[in-house]
């Protein structure tokens, strides 16, 4: 069996960046992706279609209550494939907190500011002005203005999107057309690859089995069973990806911390409905957000959001002719979603018997005070948007998926160290979302690849 | 025709289709659009242990009378706000049934004996896409 210098499991945010670099150096790597990859010529068309072929589960994963739908890629890309591609820093309040919950020193925005630089030199970066807004977004900044509530144009890793031509970017939440989101497919995979860079599809790792020299993954690939050595492992498969497969190889029994701290900004939308079309859906569809700070101290924040009918109809959650009077209003609709900053102690991610994740989510009294505060606002920037109607969505989402791995200081308490590598184990590193000690409240897609970055240059340095 | 649900399943979700999108004006109901055809689409990309558990479940459903389904609709759909006992199996129904009908339904593809406009076009949504 062929021996990798570094094999990097998962291609989203963190292991894009990863392989980037770890390539580049010259090392012997592989990319492993459970997922298909597909091109901005093959990618699915309609949302039916990317929502069963991008995603685990064919769709949807649960929590064992089903409370909370998880929208988890499952594509070469990861999540960078399917997301809306919004950029941002974490702030000195993130920073702060998890420098108190872990004490790592590196973080802090001073520390990390470099590492931030570096991934954002990689990335084409847009930030909307007043030319890109939809009517959804100006009514909801008109409403802003009118109540004295600041609100900000949102940054996106974006190249040409063509919104000036009529291009409709919701499109791209099934993968981009032409290729103008900054994935880690258009970043970094599709010139690793015509590079040499070895890369398994459709390939999914089912355990690990640590050695002293190094790792041998075990897994399954298009109903074959096959194996795979490496010197060093690098997880990055997510959240729920790098946490199930350390506790499906056993990892549990050293690490105590595996699992904690699930954590997801939940997401709640609301609509407002009009006489006259809005077309939420056309143009850059996700542009501005809410910008007060006191929003931030409180825990929420509000953007403008919309979706394809067929989530739209999953969201309002009515049937029969009372569905399809709702789904009639599709154009007239305005929209705005509350992302709370949620708290890891309602969350822990399990396997079962088989192997199969086992997520639970329970809002927390803060958690639920936030919600509450953040639906306040929002229904005052309904109200004054003049919507005749208001429908709330009952249904909420897991985009975020983010924890699971703690990094710290302490094995009893964290699962990765400040040098990202699994406390004990010496050949297996993570840097993805899932070493996220609590939730930033802030996308958290740039936040993968700066620790990423940082991980990637240590280890070329080893 | 149909690899991952059998006859009496399909029938089932049809039927299920028809109470959560039934005929009413323009709108054409879920077994008359025939959007049923594009479930099997969906269903291949499945883990197969959910495949087996809906074939399952949907082909008990398929000797139930109408008035037990629409109670089961109508308790899967409150079950969103609810914590019975019996409300985490009634969410899941919930995201399965609705998932595979609303996605089936909205795909904005045409079923090939349906002549009519897509529920798609009833409700003005399109895309522009400006390729490379």
């Amino acid at each position: 069996m062929k021996t990798y210098d570094f094999i990097v499991v998962g291609s989203g945010a963190s292991g894009g960046t990863l392989i980037r670099h770890l390539h580049k150096s010259g090392a012997d790597v592989l990319l492993i992706e459970a997922g298909s990859g597909f091109t901005k010529e093959t990618f699915p068309k309609n949302e039916m279609e990317f929502s069963s072929q991008l995603y685990w589960g064919g769709g949807l994963e649960f929590d064992t209550k089903a409370k909370t739908a998880f929208l988890r890629a499952k594509v070469l890309g990861g999540t960078t494939i399917v997301n809306q591609a919004l950029v941002d820093r974490f702030d000195e309040d993130c920073f702060s907190d998890w420098h108190n919950r872990t004490g790592v020193d590196f973080m802090s925005v001073e520390k990390m500011t470099p590492y931030y630089k570096a991934v954002e030199e990689n990335l084409k970066l847009h930030t909307f002005d007043k030319t890109s807004k939809n009517r959804n977004a100006e009514l909801f900044t008109e409403a802003c203005d009118k109540l004295g509530y600041d609100w900000k144009y949102l940054r996106r890793a974006q190249d040409d999107c063509q919104h000036d031509n009529g291009n409709d970017c919701i499109g791209c939440l099934g993968g981009c057309f032409r290729d103008s989101k900054q994935s880690s497919w258009v970043t970094s995979i599709q010139k690793a690859q015509k590079e040499g860079l070895e890369i398994q599809c459709d390939c999914e790792i089912q355990s690990i089995e640590h050695k002293k020299d190094g790792v041998v993954l075990h897994g399954m690939q298009k109903g074959k069973k096959v194996f795979f050595k490496a010197k060093t492992l690098c997880l990055a498969a997510g959240s729920f990806g790098s946490t199930g497969l350390l506790l499906r190889s056993g990892f549990k029994k050293h690490l105590p911390a595996l699992g904690k701290g699930f954590t997801q900004h939940p997401q709640f939308m609301y609509f407002g409905v009009f006489d006259d079309p809005v077309n939420a859906h056309r143009g850059a569809f996700q542009t501005v957000a809410s910008g007060y700070k006191d929003f931030r101290k409180k825990g929420f924040k509000l953007e403008v959001v919309y979706a394809q009918p067929i989530s739209v109809a999953m969201l309002l959650n009515a049937y029969g002719t009372h569905h399809q009077n709702q789904m009639r209003n599709y154009t007239k609709m305005s929209s705005i979603e509350v992302a709370v900053r949620d708290e890891p102690e309602g969350g822990q991610i399990d396997i079962d018997r088989s192997g199969k994740l086992k997520i639970t989510k329970t809002l927390t009294d803060q958690d639920l005070k936030r919600k509450a505060d953040g639906v306040e606002v929002l229904k005052n920037i309904i109200a004054a948007q003049g919507a005749k109607q208001v429908l709330s969505s009952p249904v909420y989402f897991g985009l975020h998926l983010m924890g699971g791995c703690s990094i710290g200081i302490n094995a009893e308490s964290s699962v990765v160290n400040p040098d990202f590598q699994v406390h004990n184990c010496k050949n297996i590193y993570i840097a993805d979302t899932s070493i996220f000690p609590s939730a930033p409240g802030i996308n958290p897609s740039l936040s993968a690849m700066a620790f990423s970055e940082k991980l990637a240059l240590e280890l070329i340095k080893k | 025709m149909k690899k991952y649900l059998g006859n009496s399943a399909l029938k089932s979700l049809e039927k299920i289709g028809d109470i959560l999108c039934p005929k009413n004006g323009e709108f054409p109901s879920y077994s008359e659009f025939g959007a049923i055809e594009f479930v099997d689409q969906m269903l291949q990309y499945a883990p197969a242990s959910d495949i087996k558990d809906l074939n399952f479940l949907l082909s008990v459903l398929s000797i139930m009378p109408s008035f037990i389904l629409k109670w089961i609709v109508r308790h899967m759909t409150t079950s969103v706000e609810n914590n019975g006992v019996l409300s985490p199996l009634f969410r899941q129904l919930n995201f399965g049934f609705r998932g595979l009908i609303f996605s089936s339904y909205y795909a904005g593809k045409r079923p090939k004996n349906y002549t009519g406009k897509l529920p798609t076009e009833l409700i003005d949504f399109s895309l522009n896409r400006k390729l490379d």
